[in-house]
């Protein structure tokens, strides 16, 4: 049987805190917080950094934008010139408002796909939804798992750990794949 | 959370007690840049160089009072919590525009035959006949002074009840505060408009461009934001607001800088769109007039200085509130404003390429007036507390999430989890 990792119940915002601070320093590594609202501080403890999503933003958009640039080109200057209004057949103003809109096109699904992406979404089942008192991590139940392919990772030292960081209804979580 | 804030983290306490003779060095010594540059003016084109030169500091310092005029006039209308600390300076600033710049004003009046060219033609001119009763000087005086009329109105009474707030802490002053805000928000849209219209535009009075006011607004706004920033940074260094600020603020001062960074970029840009897609030549004039010669090179300068390097640059998140990125981008802003500013007004009298021999006239009136309007605006930051004591959000600003009568005795223990 495949293990996802050890899963503890917390009751308040600074229990968990403070439990995701002891974690952190005994040197685990893959390891996540589930809780009902963003908490204070939380980002510092796990040292989040800032998302990815921003750089393929950015390049979705840059691309988008540089392609109808492109195509403007291909079609108006060298496919099928074509003089339009007195103007020249291919000048960077003329191209810059529909390059715009579809950068602000690519940019947003950029955003949306980046962020579905690096979230490893849609799917189906997560193993943590077999444990009974997950549900309550949108409630008032403060939850931390650790991950079974975390190097320092071991079954009875990890559950020790989350016992005596004031954890309770401590659950081996089986990975159901 | 925990409202105790950690200022160690802060290098030490910035001293500029040894500049303090820098407001008065500026003022005598571009006075006399000034003065000499007059004369020789004079001798040479009967004063059309110190005119031009006058107008353009003059709008200089303009743009950053009336861009912190608009900073404060949207802190009241959205109720902002995170604007607190920086709202007494920039009201300070805002005051600056009545009576100061409006005595900074006087020299263009002196100088308008020599500057705005409608008002030595001939009026067989259409263009000038239509709006006969404004273009004349007459004309253009009152209409001015209806501006700083306003502009008085508007910025004195924000300033009586946001200092009248600091002895009552009455309610009543945020209620007038946002009164002042609600007709003010209109008046300044009109008075911008109608300033930047006559003092700027209509030096090439046969041009149209209805985008005109809020391009000069986006450019207002950007500069005083730049202008804002530098001196958060510094009377955070010296200790005045460390208290009241947090990174918050410089995070969102970061994204006010870099949305007008790109609102201004966006108003230029359409601005000139619009002129080249309808390819008319009444309009046309204006821009291939910049084209010529090293104007050129001064609008290339623009859109790489004054849009591209900024934008970049403050476009990741964490740079909004590093200081070594966002300081220098302010430097720049201010040269890139200048230029933006010269290219607006000066080719009317140098259509041929930017005049680098009125640079030291230009700095002269540039340090005559900043160091005037510098020693003022001193003068006041000195004389008044430096933030509002007791806006009813100054608490938030400071990242205290309790109502003001619970505080300080209920101030969890625990460092709060709540």
């Amino acid at each position: 049987m495949k293990h996802f990792g050890i899963i503890a119940e917390f009751d308040s915002p600074a229990a968990i805190l403070s439990a995701a601070e002891k974690v952190r320093d005994a040197g685990y590594q893959r390891w996540d917080t589930f809780t009902p609202f963003p908490i204070h501080g939380m980002e510092k403890v796990m040292k989040l950094g800032n998302s990815l999503v921003g750089w393929v933003s950015l390049a979705m958009g840059a691309g988008a934008f540089l392609s109808v640039v492109g195509l403007i080109w291909y079609a108006n200057a060298f496919d099928y010139p074509l003089i339009v209004g007195g103007k020249p057949m291919f000048s960077p103003p003329m191209t810059f408002v529909p390059a715009y809109i579809m950068m602000i096109m690519g940019g947003a699904v950029g955003a949306l796909v980046g962020m579905l992406g690096l979230n490893q979404l849609p799917r189906l089942h997560h193993p943590l939804f077999a444990n009974k008192n997950f549900a309550l991590a949108s409630r008032d139940k403060f939850f931390l798992a650790i991950g079974a392919t975390d190097p320092k990772f071991s079954e009875n030292e990890t559950r020790k750990l989350l016992e005596e960081i004031g954890g309770v209804n401590i659950e081996l979580v089986e990975d159901a794949d | 959370m925990s409202s105790h804030k950690d200022t160690t983290h802060l290098p030490p306490k910035l001293d500029l007690s040894g500049w303090s003779r820098l407001p008065s060095v500026l003022m005598v010594g571009g006075g006399i840049l000034s003065v000499v540059g007059a004369l020789i003016s004079f001798k040479h084109d009967g004063g059309t160089a110190f005119g031009f030169s006058w107008l353009f500091a003059f709008i200089f310092y303009l743009t950053i009072a009336l861009g912190s005029l608009f900073l404060v006039i949207v802190h009241h209308l959205t109720d902002a919590g995170w604007s607190v600390p920086i709202r007494r300076f920039c009201e300070h600033l805002a005051s600056l525009l009545f009576p100061w710049l409006a005595i900074l004003f006087l020299p263009v009046i002196l100088f308008a035959p020599k500057i705005f060219t409608w008002l030595t033609l001939p009026a067989a001119d259409e263009l000038i006949r239509a709006r006969a009763p404004v273009f004349t000087l007459a004309g253009f005086v009152i209409v001015s002074a209806t501006f700083f009329g306003v502009w008085w109105l508007l910025t004195s009474r924000l300033r009586y009840w946001s200092l009248r707030q600091d002895v009552t802490g009455d309610a009543l002053c945020v209620q007038k505060m946002r009164f002042h805000s609600g007709w003010g928000i209109l008046a300044f849209a009109a008075t911008i408009t109608g300033a930047s219209v006559l003092w700027v535009k209509s030096l090439q009075y046969q041009w149209f461009s209805a985008i005109y006011g809020v391009y000069f607004f986006s450019d207002c706004t950007w500069i005083a934001l730049a202008t804002v920033y530098v001196i958060t940074v510094i009377l955070q260094r010296q200790r005045i607001l460390d208290g009241v600020l947090h990174d918050s603020q410089f995070y969102f001062l970061g994204v006010w800088f870099f949305a007008f960074t790109v609102f201004s970029a966006y108003t230029e840009f359409a601005q000139y769109f619009v002129v080249w897609n309808a390819n008319m030549p009444t309009e046309t004039f204006w821009y291939l007039i910049r084209e010529r010669g090293s104007w050129w090179w001064v609008s290339m300068i623009l859109i790489v200085g004054h849009f591209f390097v900024p934008f970049f640059l403050l476009l990741p998140v964490k740079a909004k509130s590093n200081f070594k990125i966002v300081l220098p981008v302010c430097a720049l802003a201010w040269l890139m404003h200048a230029l933006d500013l010269s290219f607006n007004i000066l080719p009317a009298a140098r259509p041929d390429g930017y005049p680098l021999k009125w640079i030291p006239l230009q700095l002269g009136c540039l340090a005559f007036m900043g160091g005037f309007l510098s020693w003022v605006f001193l003068k006041k930051f000195a004389s008044h507390p430096p933030y509002p004591q007791r806006d009813p959000r100054v608490l938030e600003a400071m990242g205290i999430g309790l109502e003001p009568e619970e505080y300080p005795d209920t101030l969890p223990a625990n460092g709060g989890d709540r």
